[in-house]
Formats: C-alpha cells, structure tokens, sequence
C-alpha cells in the first residue's frame, strides 16, 4: 500500500501538464489528511498515465469503475477530478454524484468527522435531498456531532422554539384569554343573565393604554414599529422567488414563519434590534431548511432556521450595531482588513481603487459584508457561496473577507481601467462570473496575518 | 386582537375646553385600530384630532354637531361582531334601556354604542350589549351637571370583547373591565 502512495505524485505528474502540476500540492496535503488512500491511489496512478487533459473518454471508463468500487476511493477520486479540472458534461453530472455519496456517506456516520465534512462542503454541496440543509445544521454547530444525539436536540430546540414564541409573540389578548381558559371559567355564568354587567377594576393591572413600563401591552406596542419593518422588508424579499413573494399561501407562510423569526430575534437583542438586511441574511437558511425531503426537518424549518440564523448572525452581530461602526469590531474595521487584504494580495489594483479612482470598501463592500454576498448573486450561486462560507475551518468571517476580495480580483481588468463612477458601478451590480472560479480564487488567497500592517494602514 | 374605542359628547369647544391632560396622554396614536364616536364633538378641530389618534373613524350626528353631514346612524362590522352607533338624543325616553334594544334590534348589531346620556352604562340584553361610553371631557349634560369624563375601549378578540372603562374620578384615572362572550346562538 505504501508503494502506491509514493508512485502516485511521479506518475501523475508525468502525465499532467505543468500549468496543472502546481494544483497537485494541493492534492498532496489532502490526501496526507486522509484515513486511507494509498491503495485506491495506486490505482489511479495507473489510470492516469493514459489521461489527457483532452482525452475524455478514456476517463470515462475511469468514473463508471471507480463507482463499482467502495465509496472510501471516491473521496480521492473526486479530489483529483475537481483538479484537473474538466469540462465536460457528463463528467460534472457523475461529479455531482460522488459529491452526494461522499456526503451522504460523511453524514451517515454515527460520529461525524466535522473537518472532514467541512473540506467536502467547501467543495459544494449538490441539491436535492436532505443534504445541504444537514450539512449546514452541523457546520454552523446546531446539531451535534454525534449521531445519536440529534433527536434529542432538535426536539430540545424546537420545543424550547415554541416557548419563546408563546412567550414574547403572543398579543396581550390573546395571553390574558389563555390564562383564563387555564384558570376554568367561572365567568359564564354571566352569560344568561340581563341587566347591567359587573365590572372589575383593573385600574393597578394592566390594560391596553396602559404606558407603564411593566406594562405587557406596553411593551407589545412598543414592538408594532419594528413588526411593521419587518413586514416591509420581507414584502421585499426575493420578489422574483415564490417561495416567498406573492400572495399564495405558502409565500404567506413562508413570510409569516420569517416574520415570527426576525419578531423573537429582535426582542431578545434589544442592542441590535432588527436591521434592515437581516430578512435577507434568514432567506437562505430559511429556504433550505423548507426544502428539506425528509417531513420532520421540513416542518419544523421555522425552528431550526431560527437555531441556526441565532448563531450565523452571533458572528457579524457587530457589523449592525451602529455605536460599533467605529470600533474594531465594527464595520469599518472590517473594510479596513478588507483594503488590507486587497493591497497584499494586489497592490496594483489596490493603488488604483485606493487613491486613483478613489472608491471607498464602504459603498459597495458595506453590502457584501453585512449581508453575506446575498444581494450580489443569483440564489443558485448564493447557496454554492455559503456551502464555503460556512465550511471554513477559519470562520465565516474569513472566507468572506476572502470572497470579497476574489470579487474584486476578478473584476481586475474592468476596474483598473475605469474611473470612479465606472467602478462603482460595477462593484455594486456586480457582474456575472463562474462562482467556482471566484472560489478558488478566494482560496488560493495570501491572508493577511500580519498585525503590524493592519495598524499602520492610513 | 382589535382594539376600538368608543367616544363622544365632548362638547368642545361650548361646554369644555378640551379632553383632560391625563385622557389626551394615554390616547396615542398607534395603538388604536378604530374609533366609533356617538356625536356632539362639536367642532372640526376635534374631528380632526381623533383622526390622528386612529384613521379609522366612525361617527354619528349629535344634536350640537356643526357638521350637518353625519350619519344618524352607523353600523360596522368588526371582527366577528356587529356594532351599531347612534347618538342617542334619537331614542326617547333617553338612555331608557327598552328603547334602546328595540333601535338594537332595528339595527341588528351585537353592540350598540350611544351617547347622550353624558353617563357611562354597560346592559347586557337578550344577547346584545348596549354601551354608553359617557362623555369623554366631563361636560355637563341636560340632565345633570355631576359628570365624570369617561370613555371605553373595546377590545374584540375572536368572540370574545373586553370592555376596558377609562374614567377619570377625582383627578385620577380608574379602569374597569368588563368581559363579554358572544354566544353563537344569539346571532341573529
């Protein structure tokens, strides 16, 4: 077994032209990551001497053997795929289906391996199926590792969901008439006679004009602004989407679970309150959650979407919180890490962002950052974006700063060559690319870990 | 959950010069989704000022009323009740309950708000409920001049309405509530 894993960087290098060779470092570190490897690599080895960068059909025969073969080989066999980076078709649908096999296998066990997970998901998750919307419940830490667990969490989480929604979104009436029905009701027997009707003072309890600040109706009023928000913007999300706009019912219920949602969020965070962009934030988590095959994941989404839009927003809470724009960990210290990483990695078009056309992070990456890349892209390619966002081993944070700066790498040759009024106008429409492109891009980034740089930064 | 308010005889600006300060700081805007009003306000500039309390505002013609164009009588649906509105000067003997089921009956309304009396009352009759929410700045009335400015809030929830009375005895706001179930068999 030990032969096979030597023989395999020679032989494959022999056969991969150069451009290509540095992509197989890559490979090496993976596979060094592995549990096993070195037989099915053997393998391979032999296989990909006939290969040619051109030669698709001879991988071909390649793919349908390797699916007869365990599933443990498919996770090195779809590494080297992705590397060498075909085109074709077929090759991506068979693509597609070692990634589901590779995940499904990962999340059939009863111990999850959360790192090896992570480097799967970064490569994307296909759709369909219970996949991504596990996949994302384990990476952002909702469910626990171990299999058998997760019953009693998601029951625990739902069921601790359900207080909190009776607790803070019942309307006062609709309290105070529970409270009676538990209290049995002695009150009927007013019911038959005529006559006037007895009255209870109230004047110490509560009562809808109440303005104390114990007051439950208060309180409740007090929250009609923010709810009114929340309806305007969810009126505005994804309008071209009817999963949520439109006036079907399931858009309504849709709107409603994420009303309830943004609702509880904002009562239980009076600091932050509900911004504008969160509804945008919750959309996707919300969706995938939906979209769920198996019954009980699917019918419980509002639940588990607000588990897991609690713990994505804990990140980036700070970047709504207006008092800490100014701090470090506000949102202006982020575009400034964003420059940072910009001028590392190309100091070319940081020169000419910076000072010759003068566009400032902040009118366009504001948007990027805060909202998670949500408004920049399609939704098929939001949800592919956040497959790496959520499994990088660094944070979410990291891969965006990354992501961000890969979109302005991207876009290099437009905006070197425009002014300022050009480029702002393509950062903030920004134009259609190849996601996985933008994503490799974003990997192969130099990170900028040097603290020094950041504080001398004008 | 519908909160509705239910207002009148005020007589501004002829016998009170406005709603007491401690009525005006409760009633903001915001909160209140409809305001059925008997009459008698007198002038615009009231009319105006309920309208910025709640949009939704419903009233009927009281005898001092300058504007000519209201209704004598209203009725509305709210929720899974049938309000009906009148000022009462209408109705004789005044605030005589009899009289005033048989103009419930004429209106087929499961609550009948009226005014005039300047005095609050609440009757529950054959399964209807006739409410008078008194008149809201104490001014006095043809029948007496011992007045305590009160009004009412009703809150409709589903079939049930709690009847919040707002009056101000003494310089100090007292509340009552009243509870009212509809029977579904009274529906006529």
């Amino acid at each position: 077994m030990l032969k096979g894993k030597l023989k395999l960087p020679e032989k494959a290098l022999k056969a991969i032209p150069d451009q290509i060779g540095s992509l197989l470092k890559g490979f090496d570190d993976d596979k060094e990551g592995e549990k096993e490897g070195p037989n099915p690599a053997f393998e391979l080895g032999e296989e990909l001497e006939t290969f040619q960068p051109n030669g698709f059909g001879s991988d071909r025969e390649n793919d349908i053997e390797i699916i007869a073969d365990e599933e443990l080989e498919l996770k090195t066999r779809s590494k080297t795929d992705k590397e060498i980076g075909s085109t074709s078709v077929s090759k991506h649908v068979l693509k597609v289906d070692e990634k589901r096999s590779d995940l499904e296998y990962e999340l059939s066990q009863t111990e999850i391996n959360l790192e090896k997970l992570q480097r799967i998901a970064s490569a994307g998750i296909p759709d369909g199926g219970s996949l991504r919307a596990t996949a994302w419940k384990l990476l952002l830490g909702y469910l626990p590792a171990s299999r058998d667990l997760w019953e009693k969490v998601l029951a625990e989480n739902r069921l601790k969901y359900a207080e909190l929604k009776e607790e803070l979104l019942l309307s006062p009436s609709e309290f105070s008439r529970k409270k009676e029905e538990t209290r049995g009701s002695g009150k009927n027997v007013d019911a038959h006679t005529a006559g006037p009707l007895r009255r209870h003072d109230v004047s110490t309890e509560d009562h809808p004009l109440s303005l104390g600040e114990a007051s439950a109706w208060n309180r409740f009023f007090e929250y009609t602004e923010i709810a009114e928000q929340i309806d305007r913007d969810l009126q505005r999300t994804h309008p071209e989407m009817k999963f949520f706009s439109g006036e079907s019912s399931l858009s309504k219920k849709n709107r409603e679970a994420m009303r309830n949602i943004l609702l509880l969020f904002a009562k239980l965070n009076p600091t932050t309150h509900y911004v504008q962009g969160m509804n945008e934030v919750l959309a996707p988590i919300y969706y995938v959650f939906s979209v769920d095959t198996d019954e009980q994941n699917a019918a419980n989404a509002e639940a588990d979407s607000f588990g897991c839009f609690v713990r994505l927003l804990s990140d980036s809470v700070d970047h709504f919180c207006q008092q800490l724009d100014n701090s470090s960990v506000g949102i202006h210290s982020t575009l400034s890490r964003l420059k940072e990483m910009l001028k590392v990695n190309d100091e070319e078009l940081w020169q000419h962002l910076e000072f010759t056309s003068k566009v400032n992070p902040q009118f366009y990456a504001f948007r990027w950052i805060t909202l998670l890349l949500t408004q920049e892209f399609e939704f098929n390619n939001v949800l592919r974006i956040w497959d790496s966002l959520l499994s990088n081993p660094f944070g979410v944070q990291d891969m965006l700063l990354r992501i961000c700066c890969a979109m302005l790498l991207c876009a290099k040759g437009r905006l070197l060559s425009g002014d300022f009024a050009a480029n702002l106008n393509l950062l903030q429409h920004y134009p259609e690319v190849s996601v996985e492109h933008l994503l490799q891009v974003a990997r192969d980034l130099d990170s900028d870990t040097d603290p020094s740089s950041f504080c001398l930064s004008p | 959950m519908v909160l509705v308010l239910a207002i009148g005889d005020l007589h501004i600006p002829h016998r009170a010069p406005d709603l007491p300060a401690k009525f005006k700081s409760m009633l903001v805007p915001g909160k209140i989704q409809h305001i059925i009003c008997t009459g008698n306000l007198c002038i615009k500039e009231v009319h105006d000022y309920l309208k910025t309390v709640c949009p939704d505002l419903h009233i009927t013609r009281g005898e001092y009323d300058e504007e000519s164009r209201y209704p004598e009588t209203k009725t509305l649906s709210i929720g899974q009740f049938k309000l009906g509105l009148c000022h009462g000067h209408q109705v004789i003997p005044w605030g005589d309950l009899d009289s005033l089921a048989m103009l419930q009956r004429q209106l087929d309304v499961d609550i009948l708000v009226t005014g005039h009396t300047h005095q609050f009352t609440a009757y529950k009759h054959e399964g209807g409920v006739v409410i008078n929410p008194g008149s809201a700045t104490g001014a006095y009335s043809s029948i007496t001049y011992d007045v305590n400015p009160s009004f009412v809030l009703m809150d409709i929830d589903g079939l049930r309405v709690v009847v919040y009375v707002y009056e101000l005895i003494d310089g100090e706001v007292k509340v009552d509530k009243i509870d009212f179930k509809k029977t579904t068999a009274a529906a006529h």
